[in-house]
């Protein structure tokens, strides 16, 4: 459903070559749950960006179905919802979704259907035609939820999608995420919430300075030491950043 | 690519029809109409040519105020609040993007001037107890033009901060109306200066083209040559302006 091959992304700062994220590959097959980890500033964001064609990758491809990413047939098959949504602050809940619903050509009957269904699903069934403006930061979430579902994407990428969320809004967001995995739909997203990755993610991919330094089923990167993904993820980062402070000397 | 294309304009037009700004404008150029009312009945025996003046003008700066305020934004606040991730990580090209922007807000600058312009036709009808075709003309250029300094407002905001898009729009504006005197100037100057000004007459849009509040006072309708000549202008221009916006934001991250 999703290859990344090769793929690195140099960034030009002030004259100053940056690379972000340097030789990537990746594979996430049809109806899996990937969970992208990573520290802050790992690149899991550049390479979500150039997922959906916001960033252009520097070298490397990817591929959404059969699709390269960033073309219109590969943003028809994808579903997005990035870190901090934001939405036009003119438009109520309902309008917000009529939007995109319309941006992907969705007729018009079936879209009124869809976005009743749920705006239900993601809690805000009460707040359908309240503008965006008056929405919480944990409600702005659960309309980026439905926004991005809206086009029942085979390939669903988010971007921190808990962050903000209360713990109901957690649990509904995972039982979304179930339901779109039974429904054999492939889900790809980040988190920083490492129990929640482990709960619902079938294979998970550590990157730390823009290279993957693990990957495997959350079992697998656990093994026998009965440690917890959070364990895993910190010991995986630090050994990796006293690796690199080893190879520079 | 047509039917994504009226959403986003639609969608713009939501946008900037909502906006405050618009409404104080409008508000306020219809208060400015209406005191050329007063301004006329001081006058001697001039209040028809008065009003025909003062109402244009009054039309023709508040159209230019909406351009720079809310066209010189429109792309800049899309990137700045983050609101294009939204768009553009759906099936739509950029270009029909930049150009559903340009067309929605369009239609609302065309909603404003209809709103101002009756409002001018009547105080205009009411005075001489006649319809003015001419000034209805002249209303029709100034949307032309107002078109036009949205795409430069546009392109302009497409690399730069609105502050500084405001000010270069504005620079242009007034440029564009004195591109005669800078012909007439460059004929009489020296080659380096002729030249100069002579590249400034024929590369800056020359807004003058626009300008019919003349014609009206002598109740002088435009005919179609002129008309003709003057769209084929307007739409040349605003074409290669637009693509310019095209191109740049094609060229964008985000």
């Amino acid at each position: 459903m999703l290859k990344i091959q090769n793929l690195s992304k140099v960034f030009d700062q002030l004259g100053e070559d940056i690379t972000v994220i340097k030789s990537l590959n990746l594979e996430v097959k049809k109806g899996q749950v990937f969970g992208f980890l990573g520290p802050n500033g790992a690149g899991k964001t550049t390479t979500v960006k150039m997922m959906v064609g916001l960033l252009r990758p520097t070298t490397g491809k990817i591929i959404i179905g059969n699709h390269p990413a960033g073309t219109l047939e590969a943003n028809r098959i994808l579903g997005f919802m990035s870190e901090n949504p934001q939405f036009y602050q003119y438009l109520t809940a309902r309008e917000v979704l009529t939007f995109v619903g319309d941006l992907f050509g969705i007729e018009r009957q079936e879209l009124a259907r869809r976005t009743d269904r749920l705006l239900n699903q993601v809690g805000l069934k009460g707040k359908a035609d309240i503008r965006a403006r008056n929405f919480s930061k944990g409600m702005h979430q659960r309309l980026a939820f439905a926004v991005a579902m809206i086009n029942m994407p085979e390939l669903l990428i988010l971007d921190e999608p808990l962050d903000g969320l209360d713990p109901i809004g957690r649990q509904d967001f995972k039982q979304l995420i179930r339901q779109w995995k039974k429904d054999g739909r492939t889900v790809f997203f980040s988190s920083h919430i490492l129990a929640d990755v482990e709960e619902l993610c079938d294979r998970v991919a550590i990157l730390d300075k823009g290279k993957i330094v693990k990957i495997g089923s959350p079992k697998e990167l656990i093994g026998q030491k009965r440690q917890t993904l959070e364990e895993v993820f910190v010991e995986t980062v630090r050994t990796h950043v006293y690796d690199t402070v080893k190879g520079d000397a | 690519m047509l039917k994504t294309l009226w959403v986003i304009a639609h969608n713009t037009f939501r946008e900037t029809i909502r906006d405050r700004i618009l409404y104080s404008l409008i508000g306020f150029s219809i208060l400015v109409i209406a005191t050329s009312l007063l301004a006329a009945s001081v006058s001697l025996g001039q209040d028809i040519r008065v009003i025909q003046s003062f109402g244009l003008t009054a039309l023709l700066v508040f159209l230019l105020l909406i351009t720079i305020f809310i066209g010189t934004q429109l792309v800049f606040r899309e990137v700045e609040r983050k609101t294009i991730y939204l768009v553009l990580s759906k099936p739509v090209k950029r270009e029909v993007f930049y150009l559903g922007k340009f067309l929605g807000l369009a239609l609302t600058i065309a909603v404003a001037t209809a709103i101002m312009g009756a409002v001018f036709l009547a105080l205009l009808a009411y005075k001489t107890k006649a319809f003015s075709w001419p000034a209805l003309s002249a209303i029709g250029f100034m949307l032309m033009e107002a078109w036009l300094l949205t795409a430069i407002g546009m392109l302009f905001g497409s690399f730069t901060s609105p502050i500084a898009s405001a000010i270069y729009t504005f620079c242009l504006a007034i440029i564009g109306h004195s591109s005669t005197s800078i012909l007439t100037i460059s004929q009489k100057s020296q080659p380096f200066l002729k030249y100069t000004l002579q590249g400034v007459y024929y590369v800056f849009p020359n807004l003058e083209k626009f300008n019919l509040r003349n014609e009206i006072i002598y109740n002088l309708t435009p005919q179609s040559p002129q008309v003709t000549a003057v769209i084929l202008y307007f739409a040349a221009y605003t074409a290669a302006l637009l693509l310019a916006g095209m191109a740049i934001l094609k060229r964008d991250e985000f």
